[in-house]
């Protein structure tokens, strides 16, 4: 026993100064003098020296005039790496995706080809009847409760609304409170599938949006009031919609520009998403250099396609780019967006 | 095709690669190779002399304690040591519990997100190490037993066959992997992170002061940790999500190399065994059986995944209504209403994308899962969680039967447990005295057998059922329906497998000892799951190195005409027959409720 305590000891003694320190110090020696570039993070400078980020590492961008990534779980956290973890049955999965597709999603053919069905969500929104009956707010807070009690917890002002809601439904929520002997002092969360359904009986054709209002000393206020357009109801209502109209067809829009990574910090779209995404970059970059938009297009679809790549040259899938490199030359080549 | 070219190309490789590295192991395992003087003096320190079965498992056992207490400390001192740039604090101490336990017995299910909890040091001191050792524990137990087969006079010495296996197999191989994963692109510094002020500056957007954030970015010594991490079959991701984070497998061609690298041992232990046992074409019999099951998860995995649609995001015509009881409900049921939903415009050519990173290939992320868990690696380059429901199953399967080519050495014993009990059920059959390398296997090989072979199905099964059962259970599900038994029957088959892989969405993450809000249930996680680590590790390696001990013991019966042939192809069906029958149909009931039941619908489930 003693023994085997003491070679014990022996073994885990050579072995951590071999495999934790030997071994690493010697890759370490090797990255830093032969690779320094990757060992170090593969991260890349801007026009001022300064580090912008890691050709590895996803990163976010608003702006039109730049190529987007693919959404991410993690926030493009570089520190918390994380997938959706949604199951395919989950409905937040199918949720999140038809949210992201209302407001850019067009029409295939016909008459309409090419232009936004945003409108048409609208105003089909407004004649408030889905699958044939009235009232769509209150048929979708009563087929996704949890939509509906995430819609109050996303912002205090969705909340603060509710609980002002409150004060003036108090029969409501008396009755609400009669059904639910569980809970006496409900929580604005909680009334949320009450307060969806008593908002659509008062306000068809109507959802809870925020508006900014400028009085006239120029002061800009933002409340939540009912309002029956914005992007608010092509997003949320787009997948009620589509159901509603089943058989328009639709342009396709690529896979990986809807769906979130393995890691959130995917840093390559496929050359398919690029170029679905090519017409408002090339317009947005024509406009700030105020230059000829078939020109602009074209010079961005030969940058695409010079860096494009495919894993094995192609054997073993499709074309990608890396969006930090292109538009770290984009930035480059036309200054920086307005 | 470029979907089914990734998959061949990496089967065909490390199949071509797994001969001379054979041959290699057994040569060292029989310690025909003379080290030079000065390694021999640490071989000589270490040796304790020869030792028989009780000796070699208790040394074994001894080396498994202190490896806990080093990690233990390791991670229980994590803020008081160097390389922790970003000031870590101390994990709580379940979670330590649970992390030491299962990185020691090469299991590597984490309950933490290694980005998020651990300094440099304790990657290296604690991951690394145990990448190594944990790796070589298991690789020894197979060593033993084809030692007590051969009925050698001893088993070798325990410490000498650690020794050998770090020094002579693992470390050059990592090394030299370590530099193309580095060249690939993965970061071999000390530095904890580098801030980056982004191209779009406030695109991360403003801190409080009206300052652009900076994005923060993770690095470390990558190159070091993941050729080991893959080559012991380990799979303990350095970032949470492992093989999928740019860093931890930056490039197509480190993604086939981490494939490769972690089925290698396991193909070359299969090799091994037949050349130590001198019945080469034996374990050419046993390899074609788990590469016909290798092969038939991963058709499945990117049948069902990458040449499928996500069926969250198609058209599923027709509304239903469920009635389920509930206690709070008026009336005792709640009515669970499921709108037809139609198609939304997604070009999914490409298959499941959800929790895919686009640089490997096509069919990379569903062929990575399959094979992850067939191996018993347990990295993972895709989130299993949104695997395609039906695909889920290949993963799933691979655990449960967990002799597909399986974990360092341990694959090889289950395989051998399967074999004697098929061997013992065929013999009863025919009426035939059932004998395994002219050795009559008898009550007791079977006794011990059986036990090692049940002892995964009850660490899987009674878990699964109690926590689906409770609050501790449920409270972790992240997914709604069939999905959320689904995540709590993974956890338990990857760590009754010594897996490590996971439906990520569960919620068991602790994080550090002060957090303030862990996962509510993250305690009685860390300790059930620990437990069934413990014991589905160490039962099926001691079990078994009794009962080739007691068989080697026995006298060699000679070959005869009535002796079942274990080098024929009749021999190899035997041998699938047992490991489908025994193995899948324990787990039917599962699948049932899990992955199928979440196929069948509906989708989504609810709202």
């Amino acid at each position: 026993m003693s023994k085997s305590i003491a070679k014990s000891l022996w073994l885990l003694l050579f072995a951590v100064v071999l495999c934790c320190v030997v071994y690493p110090l010697a890759l370490w020696a090797i990255g830093q003098s032969v690779f320094p570039f990757q060992a170090n993070g593969s991260i890349v400078k801007g026009q001022d020296g300064a580090p912008v980020g890691s050709l590895l590492i996803a990163q976010p961008f608003t702006k039109d005039e730049y190529f987007q990534p693919r959404p991410s779980a993690a926030s493009y956290n570089g520190a918390a790496s994380s997938s959706s973890a949604l199951a395919a049955s989950n409905y937040a999965l199918r949720n999140r995706v038809a949210t992201t597709l209302g407001p850019i999603v067009r029409y295939k053919d016909g008459s309409n080809a090419g232009k936004l069905v945003a409108p048409d969500i609208e105003r089909w929104f407004q004649q408030d009847r889905f699958q044939g009956n009235p009232s769509i707010v209150l048929q979708w807070a009563d087929a996704h409760n949890s939509l509906a009690q995430a819609w109050v917890a996303a912002d205090t002002t969705h909340a603060g609304y509710v609980t002002d809601w409150t004060k003036s439904h108090v029969s409501v929520v008396a009755q609400f409170v009669k059904a639910n002997p569980g809970t006496p002092q409900p929580q604005p969360s909680d009334l949320a599938v009450v307060f969806f359904e008593t908002f659509s009986r008062e306000n068809p054709g109507k959802f809870p949006s925020a508006v900014t209002h400028t009085d006239s000393a120029g002061k800009s206020t933002t409340a939540i009031e009912p309002v029956n357009g914005g992007t608010d109801i092509q997003s949320t209502f787009f997948d009620m919609w589509r159901t509603d109209h089943a058989d328009v067809p639709l342009q396709d829009l690529p896979g990986d520009m809807l769906t979130t990574s393995g890691s959130g910090l995917d840093p390559h779209i496929t050359l398919q998403n690029a170029e679905y995404q090519l017409d408002r970059v090339a317009a947005k970059w024509a406009a700030d250099t105020k230059r000829d938009a078939p020109d602009v297009r074209a010079e961005i679809g030969k940058l695409l396609n010079e860096k494009a790549f495919a894993p094995f040259n192609g054997i073993a899938g499709e074309k990608l780019i890396n969006v930090l490199e292109v538009n770290l030359q984009l930035r480059n080549r036309y200054g920086a967006p307005s | 095709m470029t979907i089914w070219a990734l998959p061949i190309a990496i089967l065909i490789t490390t199949t071509i690669l797994a001969f001379p590295l054979s041959r290699y192991l057994a040569w060292i395992m029989d310690g025909k190779y003379r080290a030079p003087r000065a390694l021999r003096w640490f071989e000589d320190r270490l040796n304790s002399g020869t030792q028989d079965w009780k000796l070699y498992v208790g040394s074994m056992l001894v080396f498994n304690t202190l490896l806990f207490i080093f990690g233990f400390l390791v991670l229980a001192l994590q803020p008081l040591m160097p390389l922790n740039g970003d000031g870590k604090g101390m994990l709580a101490p379940s979670t330590i519990f649970h992390s030491v336990v299962s990185f020691m017995t090469n299991t590597d299910l984490q309950h933490y997100s290694g980005d998020q909890h651990l300094s440099n040091f304790s990657q290296i001191f604690f991951g690394l190490s145990n990448f190594f050792l944990s790796a070589s524990i298991g690789f020894c137990g197979l060593v033993a037993i084809i030692r007590a087969f051969r009925s050698d006079t001893h088993l070798g010495n325990f410490f000498v066959d650690m020794w050998r296996v770090v020094v002579y197999m693992f470390l050059p191989i990592a090394f030299i992997l370590g530099i193309v994963f580095v060249q690939q692109g993965s970061p071999m510094t000390f530095e904890s992170s580098v801030q980056v002020s982004t191209l779009e500056r406030g695109a991360m957007g403003t801190t409080e002061k009206g300052e652009p954030k900076q994005q923060s970015v993770v690095v470390g010594p990558l190159a070091a940790f993941v050729p080991m991490k893959q080559l012991g079959t380990n799979g303990g991701g350095f970032f949470g999500m492992n093989s999928a984070h740019p860093f931890e497998n930056p490039t197509a061609l480190t993604n086939f190399l981490s494939c490769v690298a972690m089925m290698l041992f396991p193909f070359g232990l299969v090799l091994m065994f037949g050349r130590m046992l001198k019945r080469l074409r034996h374990s050419y019999v046993i390899f074609s059986v788990m590469m016909v099951l290798m092969i038939g998860t991963v058709i499945w995995a990117v049948y069902y995944d990458a040449l499928q649609p996500n069926p969250g995001l198609t058209s599923h015509p027709l509304a239903q209504t469920y009635e389920v009881p509930s206690a709070t409900a008026p009336g005792g049921k709640r009515v669970v209403p499921v709108p037809a939903v139609a198609g939304l415009p997604v070009d999914q050519h490409l298959g499941n994308l959800e929790g895919k990173e686009m640089r490997f290939g096509t069919s990379a992320g569903a062929t990575f899962a399959a094979l992850t868990v067939d191996v018993t690696d347990g990295a993972v380059n895709a989130e299993h969680d949104s695997l395609n429901p039906i695909a889920a199953l290949s993963p799933m399967v691979g655990m449960w039967l967990n002799c597909i080519f399986g974990g360092k050495g341990v694959g090889m014993i289950n395989m051998l447990l399967y074999m004697i009990i098929g061997i013992f059920v065929a013999g009863m059959m025919v009426g035939r005295t059932p004998e395994y390398l002219g050795k009559k296997i008898g009550g007791r090989e079977a006794k011990l057998a059986l036990i090692a072979l049940l002892v995964h199905p009850l660490m899987i099964l009674f878990p699964t059922g109690f926590f689906a059962a409770t609050d501790w259970g449920l409270k972790a599900e992240s997914n709604p329906g069939a999905h959320g038994f689904s995540q709590i029957a993974y956890q338990f088959s990857s760590a009754s497998a010594n897996n490590g892989s996971a439906f990520d969405g569960l919620g068991v993450t602790n994080g550090f000892a002060n957090n303030p809000a862990p996962a509510p249930e993250a305690v009685p996680w860390d300790i059930v799951t620990g437990i069934v680590i413990i014991v589905s590790r160490f039962l099926p390696i001691i079990a078994p190195i009794a009962m080739a001990a007691y068989l080697g013991a026995k006298k060699s019966a000679p070959f005869g005409l009535g002796t079942l042939r274990d080098d024929t192809a009749t021999f190899g069906f035997l041998l699938l027959g047992t490991v489908l029958i025994i193995g899948a149909l324990l787990f039917l009931p599962v699948a049932a409720l899990g992955p199928l039941a979440e196929h069948l619908g509906p989708i989504p489930f609810g709202g």
